[in-house]
């Protein structure tokens, strides 16, 4: 289902994803994957009662700030603010700020979700 | 109400839904997933079962030549039962009780010794599935 | 002005199991906002998913819903195939559609039951409970385990459906089909019932496209979407139509969820007769290749996403989870205001949340 993929520059986001959703398009999810230096983020669209599907994606620098699609749609607030503690993507003007505890509490890991933090899998049920 | 009568009245003069469970108990399914027991004389210690464990529930001691089994982390998925090259594991149907302290079972497999049982298995072994 | 007070909803609630906490304003007795806050049941799964081994990721991911959790099975190993691809037996997708659909009918049972109780009938949220069991019972008697089912394993299944099995999943199907419509009869006509559902919480069609909904709250609201119209598993040859009310109040998606329920036993019968013989399983060699790909399937509570990449090892790069609650808690932002505090928890059950899903 990724033969639709769309490679595209943070910029054009707000822009390309506009014109998925006045096609008719729904909102799906968003992915995002640390490459080591880069973070790649990827966007899923579904058109046509779900058969087909349109990924856009973009690749930035850790440090470089992202737009929000949630000023657009509120269904990718819970994501993009998710993506923002477990990769630290930065994520600005989002249209409802969790500050970084959507999921995760005060005293929990810091982006725990990079492949630096947490190597090993505790052993967990005793 | 009325479109509910017809199940109230249907209850009223039905028996219970229920059983007195401690006294009577349910026959469970043939191949219900209860739990799993090892059998000490065919098991060689080979630690497929270890290794592959989604839940961590068995560990070995080659040098102690142990098996422990820690039944509170069970999942009873029986990947164990399924892959073992021996048929060492079996499932038992019925559910284990519950427990107030998380037991231990440590098991002395006797299956090296008795090369027998290690030839039988082999003859009649089955390609394991891809759990 | 009337007087604003903030009530918290939550997290621990009468009509919720499960922690979500709602931070509802009120004015007077009317909503007029919502702040969801969730991440009280966060288990880190996806992280868990990238330090396994893929064949251990199965029963983890089982374990991210405890009712759709045949579902999340199907996903994950179905993400886990497409990364080869493996081309499955054609008995082992029947197998798998045969017990997605008992899942969504004890699913559905038991959200029935659940909005029963929600607006106090609770007599009738008892007798879905107790026809919900004998779907449990088939379950347990084809794949071993009630609810937790354990039984997809990469390139195929590991249990069997045998003649005898067949015989009393038919017997038991109908005799579940002639039970409910018995309840659904009093859901759908009773007067308790629709002075409590009709007209509240109203997504008009362009809402829940806008909000990303999922599953009966967007096929409540008119939109014809379901993951199944994908023709993955045996779902291509079936005869399936997606159920879609106008509505798009509790009422609608009450009523999707009802039609849906008639329609799994429906799609159960058709495939336990047109069940094809053959293998169960195929081997899969080696490690997952450096491939991507998404999984859409279809849980009772709408379409569940998942994404995969593999890098050749026995570990995957990287496992995404979009459950269908996820994507239905915008719409409670948008549902909720404007409704009267007594309607809030009809309302909010009626997107069937299950927030142990959301939070992996």
């Amino acid at each position: 289902m990724m033969e639709n993929l769309k490679a595209i520059t943070k910029d054009e986001l707000l822009n390309e994803g506009e014109k998925l959703l006045t096609g008719g398009a729904k909102f799906i999810t968003a992915v995002c994957r640390d490459l080591g230096e880069q973070l790649e983020v990827t966007y899923f669209f579904s058109l046509k009662g779900g058969t087909e599907m349109y990924p856009l994606r973009y690749t930035v620098n850790k440090e470089e700030e992202v737009p929000s699609f949630s000023q657009i749609t509120l269904a990718t607030v819970l994501i993009e603010n998710e993506m923002k503690e477990m990769f630290g993507l930065k994520v600005k003007d989002l249209a409802l700020d969790f500050g970084g505890h959507l999921l995760l509490a005060q005293d929990s890991p810091v982006t725990p979700l990079l492949k630096t933090t947490g190597k090993t899998a505790s052993k967990g049920g005793d | 109400m009325p479109w509910m009568l017809p199940t109230i009245l249907k209850n009223f003069f039905g028996g219970p839904a229920t059983r007195l469970y401690p006294a009577e108990v349910r026959e469970p399914f043939e191949h219900a997933r209860g739990q799993v027991s090892f059998n000490e004389d065919k098991c060689t210690l080979c630690g497929t079962c270890v290794r592959r464990c989604p839940a961590e529930a068995l560990s070995q001691d080659k040098e102690k030549n142990e098996l422990v089994f820690y039944p509170a982390r069970c999942i009873i998925c029986e990947v164990c039962a399924d892959i073992c090259p021996r048929k060492a594991i079996d499932l038992i149907y019925k559910w284990r009780l519950p427990f107030y302290t998380k037991p231990v079972e440590v098991y002395k497999p006797r299956g090296k010794e008795s090369g027998k049982a290690e030839k039988e298995a082999a003859a009649t072994r089955e390609p394991a599935l891809n759990n | 002005m009337a007087a604003r007070t903030t009530v918290p909803f939550g997290p621990q609630h009468p009509v919720l199991p499960e922690p979500i906490q709602l931070k509802i304003t009120y004015e007077d007795e009317k909503v007029v906002e919502v702040v969801p806050a969730i991440g009280y049941g966060h288990r880190g799964i996806e992280k868990a998913c990238e330090l396994n081994e893929y064949t251990k990721n199965i029963y983890l991911c089982e374990r991210i819903c405890g009712i759709c959790s045949y579902i999340h099975s199907v996903s994950v190993v179905e993400v886990t195939e497409k990364l080869w691809p493996v081309e499955l037996p054609p008995r082992v997708k029947y197998l798998r559609t045969i017990w997605a659909e008992m899942s969504r009918t004890h699913s559905h049972l038991l959200w029935l039951g659940l909005l029963a109780d929600a607006f106090g009938f609770e007599s009738m949220f008892l007798q879905f409970w107790r026809i919900r069991e004998r779907v449990l019972d088939l379950l347990e008697m084809t794949t071993g385990q009630r609810v937790i089912q354990s039984v997809n394993v990469v390139g195929g299944v590991r249990r069997d459906i045998s003649p005898e099995q067949k015989k009393t999943c038919i017997e038991t199907l109908n005799t579940v089909r002639k039970e409910s419509e018995a309840l659904i009869k009093v859901l759908t006509k009773d007067y308790t019932v629709k002075s409590r559902t009709i007209g509240k919480g109203v997504l008009t069609k362009e809402q829940a496209l806008q909000l990303g909904c999922a599953g009966p709250t967007l096929r409540g609201s008119g939109v014809r979407e379901d993951a199944r119209l994908t023709k993955y598993d045996a779902y291509g040859e079936l005869n399936y139509e997606p159920v879609v009310e106008e509505a798009g109040d509790s009422y609608a998606r009450a009523l999707v969820r009802a039609r849906e329920l008639f329609q799994a036993i429906d799609l159960q019968l058709e495939a336990l007769a047109k069940l094809p013989e053959g293998e169960i399983a195929v081997r899969v060699r080696g490690n997952p290749p450096a491939n991507e790909d998404v999984m859409r399937t279809e849980a009772p509570r709408g379409e569940l996403f998942y994404y995969a990449k593999g890098n050749g090892t026995r570990n995957l790069e990287r496992l995404k989870v979009r459950t269908p609650t996820f994507a239905n808690i915008p719409s409670l932002l948008v549902m909720l205001p404007g409704c009267e505090l007594a309607d809030v928890p009809v309302i909010v059950l009626s997107i069937d949340p299950c927030i142990s899903c959301t939070e992996r």
